[in-house]
């Protein structure tokens, strides 16, 4: 018989075993050796998430009327009532790589990248430049058994788009180990949880010395074969090696006696396994990945996340909200009539509500001397404003979490006049401990967003 | 753009002509652009550069920077497209100044008059291009092709390589473009888990459990142990000599068997278990580049044939998404498969094979772009409660079915136009209105049922429509593109949008709507194209019923006119009008399958390709082992260009 092994947790089940790795507490003790500064003041870890959600927002719905503290929340924006005093509201954020290109893949390849996109069917792929997420793993990737997480919901859009000259691959992929690189995300559950806690996948322990051997093995032939290869076939062979290199230091960070003494123990009974594949449906699927999103930094098995809730250009049918007949892309073409807008903005709301869920989740969980929001930086908005006219201007950006207590939050802050979104992402950076001056095409910190 | 050696070509083609005279008058390059410029630019000047300047032109086409003889000439493709707008009325737009008919008749006396390139027997590369980057075609393996070749190694589907990421597309729109399989630390872990898995299922030290299916795989795999005696060590030889060159479908050296056996010693030093030993050698062959990765190696460098054993490999992928099988590679090691002769009786096989699904699950459905039905397209299920899982299965089933059959059995290409019958299940015969086969996936006539062709399929009408209505938009643009290989540029942004042209009256039909929409010119230049082909497909709803009215029930008008001034109503007109341009639906349907074979975007060194198997398939009936035959004796499918390493 050939084993079933499509399964993922149930929500419930799941749930279950989640709370019994929530209930462990952070424990500054088992850090690693090698670990940076703030570790070694013993303050917990910052980390961040980017949430990526597709076809823009109304943005008469989205942006306040007024900023700073006593804003009021607008339609869309709503379900952030609850989490008002943990999240910052940016408008006025610019990506100014997008103004040109089409309307969809020029816009969201570069949304971590902040650089031009190039317009290609495939030869020479580019996003213009390494994702924030993916410098930031290069910096503090190895103090964690993942350095970075990447998460979907749906399959890598296949084909290309060729009215527009452009591969459907760029609206799949946020997330770039270098421009020429986009990262695989996972969108199975139950393969998301194996990896975050290495008792199965390939750092099960009675398995791991085996697939050690295996990765010297292929290692060395991918070595030798490189050099048979002409110019442009080697960088596809570099790709297998350095993805083989990233496997074997997975490996060997959970067999460092140190790397993790504490085990989320989950007893095998609380994992289900009698539901074939991913959920079917995406609503049940988003909110068991944002439950594993907490318990990966809860149980600080990874600091970077991405997630994109759905592909750019998604058709997704949302007829399930009251009020909403339709598909999201379809209906954020709304060409101006009141009764598209109206299903648009309730599409958003949708989307929101399911973020500030995740926040609360998040500041449920004590941390330090506060909760674990305060120690995070969730990004939640898309690479267009108005979904109509493809605007990649004014973008619909919220920031959640205080990132180590360093973040004014409970703000509604508008910027003026040119305001690179890659501001924000430095000052992100800047948080993580990335030492770097500049990122994508940011002019400066954003000071705005800080404490004083 | 100047292409150096460029004048060298030419003189090639000129002795090309003097051999064989060519039917159409070929001009000399220079003269033939100096004529553009006294005699056509002032016309496109005047009539076409308002839209199509140089500053983001409309549909990206510029018809403004080509001023110089040189730049004329380097725009070959261009040409093309633009006499076929013009001959088909489609440009310039509706609304906008007309061609006169003296100056349309110029202009396509000078473009039927281009020089004809002979450029069969060469490649884009370094020589041929002044600045050329190389298109990756040593790649890793598809998810498809992965589960292929596991299933056909093993004898047996083991499913281990489902979970794998799914694979974006580049080129021509396939997954098997090297330029966007991108190799992530999830593959590698998938990779060696799915080794592990497969190799633990079908070799495990007991046999007790095994089914008869993982039995006779079992018995395969150690086949070359039965009736010999030997050391541990030389039996696991044994195993991998006969293993090892399948998977990596080419001989393999000893020295690489001696290195796998090293391993063997590792875990049999371990363990004291040979089979283990085997296990892990097995696995490691699973995770190899030399399995994972399509490695086409370079000797010299430039242009050269490839290996009869990469040709080999090349064949399967292209019919099966798999690897060769062992008559395949016999041939190839004997040095015979490059054989005209050959390769035809070997393609004639090759389609008759069960394997040959492939190029209806794989092929066809990323042609159409009908994947994602069922998952993130898919009908609302308040309106349409009929629309399951299993309705979903059945109508991609009946595409995939349609398609393959069209190849195993020889059958003409223009059955994906219009065919006199259906291959369906009992599900699909319910939603056609037609009486069930008597076995599920039979062929049965379509009657005078209106279906027959892709253009009415379940799978390509759900498709194209919204999730509560359907979009004659979408249907249209889906036929331009996919049938008929035309783009349809994104609307504009600020362009006025239906309501705003359509306020005064709010009691209009949606199709009234969108007629009046397409009264501005600058609508009107694409909807005058889409929207009679969708229109005409409006008889079936969202699930593809017929239906006599629309859902406002308002009685459907599916009648359409095109720019040209043909007139047509329904499907069935539709299909007429596709038939009369069956030309162009063979001329895409031939590029499609050209760089799902190559892997890559096509460049004018393959349109020689296109062009010969144009006139084959008219001489021979479009008899689809044609098509596939042509490029396997294509020149760019038995060659490729090696840019050195630095």
């Amino acid at each position: 018989m050939i084993p079933q092994f499509r399964q993922y947790l149930s929500r419930r089940h799941f749930l279950r075993g989640a709370s019994v790795a929530l209930a462990l507490p952070w424990l500054p003790s088992i850090r690693p050796a090698a670990s940076s500064a703030a570790e070694s003041t013993g303050k917990p870890p910052v980390r961040m998430a980017f949430l990526y959600f597709p076809n823009g927002a109304w943005m008469d719905a989205w942006v306040p009327k007024t900023s700073g503290r006593d804003y009021e929340l607008p339609f869309s924006l709503t379900p952030l009532e609850s989490v008002k005093s943990d999240v910052l509201v940016l408008s006025g954020l610019d990506k100014k790589h997008s103004r040109r290109g089409d309307g969809h893949y020029a816009k969201t390849a570069n949304f971590l990248t902040g650089m031009p996109v190039t317009k290609t069917t495939g030869k020479d792929v580019s996003s213009g430049g390494i994702s924030v997420d993916q410098l930031a793993a290069q910096h503090m990737g190895h103090l964690t058994p993942l350095p970075s997480l990447e998460l979907a919901t749906e399959p890598v859009i296949t084909g290309i788009d060729s009215n527009v000259g452009f591969t459907r691959l760029y609206g799949s992929h946020i997330s770039w180990q270098s421009a020429g690189r986009p990262l695989a995300r996972e969108i199975n559950p139950r393969i998301v949880y194996d990896r975050l806690f290495g008792q199965k996948g390939v750092a099960e322990p009675h398995k791991s010395t085996e697939f050690r051997h295996l990765l010297d093995f292929v290692l060395e032939d991918a070595r030798m074969l490189r050099q048979k290869l002409s110019r442009d076939d080697q960088f596809k062979m570099d790709e297998y090696l350095d993805s083989v290199r990233a496997v074997e230091k997975r490996i060997a960070f959970y067999a460092r006696a140190e790397a993790r003494q504490w085990n989320p123990d989950i007893p095998e009974e609380a994992v289900a396994r009698d539901y074939p594949g991913a959920p079917a449906d995406f609503r049940e699927h988003i909110g068991i990945l944002f439950d594993l999103i907490v318990l990966a930094f809860r149980t600080d098995s990874t600091r970077i996340v991405t997630m994109m809730l759905a592909n750019d250009v998604s058709g997704r049918n949302f007829s399930f909200l009251e009020g909403v007949s339709g598909g999201h892309h379809q209906l954020s073409h709304h060409e101006n009539r009141p009764e598209n807008i109206d299903q648009y903005q309730r599409i958003t709301r949708w989307h929101v509500e399911q973020y500030a869920r995740l926040l609360e989740n998040l500041r449920g969980i004590p941390e330090g001397e506060g909760t674990l929001l305060d120690n995070c930086m969730i990004l939640c908005g898309s690479s267009i404003s108005d979904g109509n006219r493809h605007d990649p201007d004014n973008l619909p950006i919220l920031l959640g979490g205080r990132g180590g207590s360093t973040i004014d939050s409970g703000r509604h802050v508008a910027f003026e006049g040119e305001q690179p979104l890659c501001n924000l992402y430095l000052s992100m950076l800047d948080r993580m401990g990335v030492p770097v001056d500049s990122f994508g095409d940011s002019t400066s910190k954003l000071s705005a967003i800080d404490l004083a | 753009m100047q292409i150096p050696g460029f004048h060298v070509h030419w003189a090639i083609a000129l002795i090309g002509c003097l051999v064989v005279p060519s039917v159409t008058f070929a001009a000399e390059p220079e003269a033939w652009a100096q004529q553009y410029l006294e005699q056509v630019m002032p016309v496109v000047r005047q009539k076409c550069v308002k839209c199509h300047g140089k500053e983001e032109p409309d549909g990206g086409i510029d018809l403004a920077s080509p001023e110089t003889t040189d730049q004329v000439i380097a725009q070959h493709e261009l040409w093309s497209l633009v006499g076929k707008r013009i001959r088909l009325n489609e440009m310039p737009p509706q609304g906008s100044p007309q061609l006169s008919d003296p100056e349309k008749a110029a202009f396509m006396r000078w473009i039927d008059s281009s020089p004809k390139q002979n450029l069969c027997n060469q490649l884009a590369s370094d020589e041929t291009q002044s600045w050329y980057r190389g298109y990756v075609m040593s790649r890793r393996l598809t998810q498809t092709e992965y589960n292929n070749m596991l299933r056909d190694l093993f004898g047996v589907d083991l499913q281990v390589g489902r979970d794998l990421p799914a694979d974006g597309a580049g080129g021509e729109g396939f997954d098997t473009a090297g330029d966007t399989l991108f190799t992530s630390p999830i593959h590698l872990e998938k990779y060696l888990l799915a080794a592990d898995r497969a190799i633990e299922t079908v070799l495990p030290d007991s046999t007790e459990s095994l089914s008869e299916e993982l039995q006779r795989a079992r018995e395969r795999l150690l086949a070359p142990l039965s009736g010999t005696t030997g050391t541990p060590r030389e039996s696991a030889r044994k195993v991998l000599d006969a293993f090892v060159n399948r998977a990596y479908r080419r001989p393999v050296a000893s020295e690489e068997i001696e290195r796998l056996l090293q391993l063997f010693d590792t875990t049999f030093a371990h363990t004291g278990n040979m089979l283990a030993g085997i296990r892990q050698t097995l696995k490691a062959v699973l995770v190899s580049p030399h399995f994972l990765f399509i490695g086409e190696l370079e000797h010299e460098g430039g242009v050269q044939r490839l290996t009869p054993q990469e040709f080999a490999t090349r064949l399967a992928l292209l019919v099966w998404s798999s690897l060769p099988d062992e008559e395949l590679r016999t041939l190839a090691d004997a040095g015979t498969l490059f054989e005209t002769e050959t390769i035809r009786q070997q393609i004639r096989r090759m389609l008759a094979d069960p394997k040959a699904r492939a190029l209806g699950e794989n092929f066809a459905m990323q042609w159409l772009g009908l994947n994602r039905l069922g998952s993130s397209v898919r009908p609302d299920s308040a309106a349409y409660p009929e629309f399951n899982d299993e309705l979903a299965y059945s109508m991609r089933e009946e595409v995939i079915r349609t398609t393959y059959e069209v190849f195993r059995e020889n059958r003409s290409l223009l059955e994906f136009v219009d065919a006199s019958d259906v291959v369906i299940d009992e599900p699909l015969a319910r939603l056609y209105g037609l009486n069930p086969p008597p076995r599920d996936w039979q062929r049965v006539p379509s009657g005078d049922s209106g279906r027959g062709g892709l253009v009415t399929t379940a799978a390509m009408l759900a498709s194209t429509s919204y999730p509560v209505r359907t979009s004659p938009v979408l249907r249209g643009s889906w036929v331009l593109e996919n049938i008929l290989g035309e783009r349809v540029p994104p609307p504009p942004p600020n362009v006025p949008s239906l309501e705003e042209t359509a306020k005064e009256n709010q009691a209009l039909t949606f199709r009234e709507r969108l007629e009046q929409h397409r009264r501005d010119p600058q609508c009107g230049s694409c909807h005058n194209r889409i929207d009679p082909l969708g229109f005409s497909l409006e008889q079936y709803d969202v699930l593809g019923r017929f239906r006599e009215r629309d859902a406002s029930g308002q009685p459907i008008d599916a009648s359409g006119e095109l720019p040209s001034g043909q007139k047509f109503i329904g499907a069935s007109g539709l299909k007429q009008v596709l038939l009369a341009r069956k030309r162009d639906v063979m001329k895409h349907l031939a590029k499609k399958m050209l760089g799902y074979a190559l892997g890559r975007e096509l460049n004018k060194f393959d349109a020689c390709v296109i062009d010969e198997t144009l006139k084959e398939l008219e001489g021979r009936e479009y008899r689809s082992h044609v098509l596939i035959e042509q490029i396997a004796l294509s020149y760019p499918f038995q060659h490729r260009y090696f840019k050195k390493a630095d």
